[in-house]
C-alpha cells in the first residue's frame, strides 16, 4: 500500500521546496566542503549481539557491531568538568559531552540510522581518538530550531557521552 | 438449595501432601531436574525470578490484549533499552503506553529473613547429603556438604505506565489480590523465596503542560537468598569397613597384685593377738621402719629421787605392784616405774623427782641376715632392714589377755 503523501505547502509564497534545497545544499558545502568534521558511526549490531536474559547486558568486548560508517557533522564538544566520583572522594576530570548535528540528508544518502546506545569515534589529533556513545538520537526533529523555520526537518543534534575504554575502545 | 458446608465443591485431582511427605516434596523440587545438591542461587536469578514473577503473576490485560512488560532489568548499557522495546514504540521510536517495567535497586541489603540476629561466623561447611556410590567393585558413598545460605534483600519497583486510570486501578487490584497477605512467594530454581509489598507511590506526571500519563509504583523487598555453587563440598566417604575380632586362646593367668601398690612409703602394721608375743617377717627389700604407735604394750621409766627431809615416796613398779619408800634427809636413788604413772612425795618441797629413761624394753628387735641373728636393741626406732633381712620383733604385753599392735611406716630406700 502507497503512503499518502501530502504535500507542504506553507511558507510556500516566500520559501519553498527549490528554495530549502538550494539552502541545504548551502549548507552542505558549508559543512562537508569548508568545516569537514568527520566522525565515525559503530552502530551496534542489536541481532548478533548475544546479551543475557536478565539484564540484557553483553560481556565486554562481546558485542558485536555493524561496519563502521564515516560521516560529517557540525562538532561541538562540551567543556570537562571536574568532579569526586560519587562521595568516594576519588578525584576526576570528566571529558565534556560531543554534539553532533547532522544533516538528515547525509544520513539518508549513507543509509544509516544512529540510535541510542551506537558509539561516535572522533579524532582529537591523529592519533588520539576518543569514542563516546549516544545518549540522545535526536530523533525528534519537530521543532522550529531544526526544521528551518517550520519548513520541513532537515537536521538532527545528537549528543554523545564519554565511553570508557572498558566499555568501548573501537573495533 | 445450596450445598452443606461439609460438601466440597472441587475435588483436587492430585492428593495433596502434608507433613514429613510435603518436606520431602518440597525438599525434592529444589532438586529436581538436578544433582543431588541444591542449585545455585546468585543475584542474576533472584532478578530472573522477580522478572518471570511479574510477566506470570501480574499479568495484566486489558479491553482482551496484553498489556506488554519490560522483561529485563534495564542496566547501564542503553543500547538494549531499543532491543527490548521494539516491538512496542511510538512514531517518535519512544515506549507506547501502557506496560509494566520492573526496576531493581542496585543495592543488595544483608537480609532480614533471620530478624536481623547474629548468625554462624565463618563459611563452614554443612552435612546436606549422602549419596552412595558404586565403582563397579566396591560401594561407597559421597558425602556433599554446603555453607549456610546468605539471606540478602533486594528492592524492586514494579512500575506501570499507562493513560488512564482503569488499567492503573486493574493493576493495583492484582496487586492487592496477590498481597493480600502483604506477601507472596515465588519459585526460583526449587527455591520459596517471599516476596513483600512493601509501598504505593505515584509518579505520574501530571504537569498540564506536558503530555499526561500515570506511573504507579509498587515497592517489593525480595527476602532471597544467596547459594553460591562453587562453595559445595563434595568428598568421597566410607568405601569399605572391615571389622576384625581376635580372640585369646590361653587360659588368663591370675595376675600377682603387686604390694605394696605405693612402693615409696606405705604403713605396716604388727598386730600380736591373744597369746602371741613375737613376729617374724621376711623382707626382699631395702627400707626403713619407723615405729608411730604402740597400743598395749608395757613401758616403764627410770626415776631419780632425793629427798632432804623425812618422807615416803609412794609409786608403782614396772610389774604394776604399788610400792613405797621411807625416806630421810640425804636419801637417793633409782626406781622403775610404771608407764602412765605419776610417783608422789608426802613431803612435796622436802624431795626431788626426775624421770630419765626407759627401764623396761616394750619391744625388742632381732634381725637374721645371712643365718646368723643380730639383736638390735629394745625400743629402737627406725629400724633399717636390707633386702633378703628377716625381722624379729618381741613384744611386751600390758595386759597379756588383749592383742597388742605396733603401728609402723615403711619407707623404701
Amino acid at each position: 500500500m502507497t503512503q499518502n503523501r501530502v504535500p507542504i505547502t506553507r511558507l510556500n509564497k516566500f520559501f519553498a521546496e527549490q528554495d530549502f534545497n538550494l539552502e541545504l545544499a548551502m549548507g552542505e558545502e558549508w559543512l562537508l566542503g569548508d568545516m569537514n568534521f568527520t566522525l565515525v558511526l559503530y552502530r551496534v549490531d542489536r541481532q548478533k549481539t548475544n546479551s543475557d536474559d536478565v539484564y540484557g547486558e553483553a560481556l565486554s568486548d562481546a558485542i558485536q557491531f555493524l561496519p563502521p560508517v564515516e560521516f560529517k557533522g557540525y562538532v561541538k564538544v562540551e567543556a570537562p568538568s571536574n568532579s569526586d566520583m560519587g562521595s568516594s572522594r576519588i578525584y576526576q576530570t570528566e571529558p565534556g559531552n560531543l554534539q553532533v548535528s547532522v544533516y538528515q540528508k547525509s544520513l539518508n544518502e549513507l543509509d544509516i540510522e544512529i540510535n541510542l546506545g551506537d558509539y561516535i569515534g572522533y579524532y582529537e589529533t591523529e592519533t588520539r581518538v576518543r569514542y563516546y556513545s549516544v545518549v540522545d538520537d535526536g530523533r525528534i526533529v519537530s521543532d522550529n530550531k531544526h526544521t528551518y523555520g517550520g519548513y520541513k526537518p532537515y537536521y538532527r543534534t545528537i549528543i554523545a557521552a564519554p565511553a570508557n575504554e572498558n566499555e568501548f575502545r573501537g573495533i | 438449595m445450596s450445598l452443606p458446608k461439609q460438601v466440597k465443591k472441587k475435588l483436587s485431582l492430585i492428593p495433596q501432601k502434608f507433613g514429613v511427605e510435603r518436606r520431602q516434596e518440597l525438599l525434592e523440587d529444589i532438586t529436581d531436574k538436578g544433582t543431588y545438591l541444591p542449585k545455585g542461587v546468585l543475584h542474576a536469578d533472584l532478578d530472573r525470578g522477580m522478572l518471570d514473577f511479574v510477566k506470570d503473576q501480574l499479568e495484566l490485560s486489558v479491553d482482551g490484549k496484553k498489556i506488554p512488560t519490560l522483561d529485563r532489568i534495564i542496566t547501564n548499557q542503553s543500547w538494549i533499552q531499543f532491543t527490548e522495546t521494539w516491538d512496542f514504540k511510538d512514531l517518535d521510536n519512544n515506549v507506547s503506553l501502557p506496560f509494566i517495567s520492573t526496576v531493581r535497586m542496585p543495592e543488595v541489603k544483608y537480609g532480614t529473613n533471620n530478624a536481623g540476629r547474629a548468625n554462624i561466623p565463618v563459611r563452614r561447611q554443612f552435612f546436606y547429603y549422602t549419596v552412595p556410590t558404586w565403582d563397579g567393585q566396591r560401594k561407597g558413598v559421597d558425602v556433599y556438604k554446603i555453607p549456610q545460605p546468605i539471606p540478602v534483600d533486594l528492592t524492586f519497583n514494579v512500575k506501570i505506565f499507562c493513560n488512564r486510570m482503569r488499567e492503573v486501578n486493574e493493576f493495583n487490584k492484582i496487586m492487592m489480590r496477590t498481597f493480600t497477605s502483604k506477601q507472596a512467594y515465588t519459585q526460583i530454581k526449587g527455591h520459596y523465596i517471599p516476596l513483600k509489598l512493601e509501598d504505593v507511590t505515584d509518579e505520574s506526571v501530571k504537569d498540564i503542560t506536558k503530555r499526561k500519563f500515570y506511573i504507579s509504583t509498587y515497592k517489593i523487598t525480595m527476602l532471597g537468598l544467596l547459594i553460591d555453587e562453587e562453595e559445595f563440598e563434595v568428598t568421597p566417604g566410607i568405601t569399605r569397613q572391615v571389622s576384625l575380632f581376635e580372640f585369646d586362646t590361653r587360659k588368663p593367668s591370675k595376675r600377682a597384685v603387686i604390694e605394696p601398690p605405693n612402693p615409696k612409703d606405705f604403713t605396716l602394721d604388727f598386730l600380736y593377738v591373744t597369746g602371741n608375743t613375737s613376729l617374724t617377717e621376711v623382707f626382699r627389700y631395702n627400707a626403713n621402719i619407723e615405729i608411730i604407735r604402740t597400743e598395749n604394750l608395757k613401758t616403764c621409766f627410770s626415776l631419780d629421787y632425793s629427798s632432804t627431809t623425812t618422807n615416803i615416796l609412794s609409786y608403782v613398779s614396772c610389774n604394776g605392784t604399788p610400792s613405797t619408800i621411807s625416806l630421810t634427809a640425804g636419801s637417793n636413788g633409782n626406781i622403775c616405774v610404771k608407764g602412765g604413772t605419776i610417783p608422789t612425795l608426802s613431803n612435796v618441797t622436802g624431795g626431788t623427782l626426775s624421770s630419765t629413761s626407759s627401764c623396761f624394753g616394750s619391744y625388742s628387735v632381732n634381725i637374721t641376715r645371712n643365718s646368723v641373728t643380730y639383736y638390735l636393741g629394745d625400743d629402737i626406732s627406725p629400724i633399717q632392714i636390707n633386702d633378703g633381712d628377716t625381722l624379729n620383733v618381741v613384744v611386751n604385753k600390758l595386759d597379756p589377755t588383749q592383742p597388742a599392735i605396733l603401728y609402723t611406716n615403711v619407707t623404701l630406700v
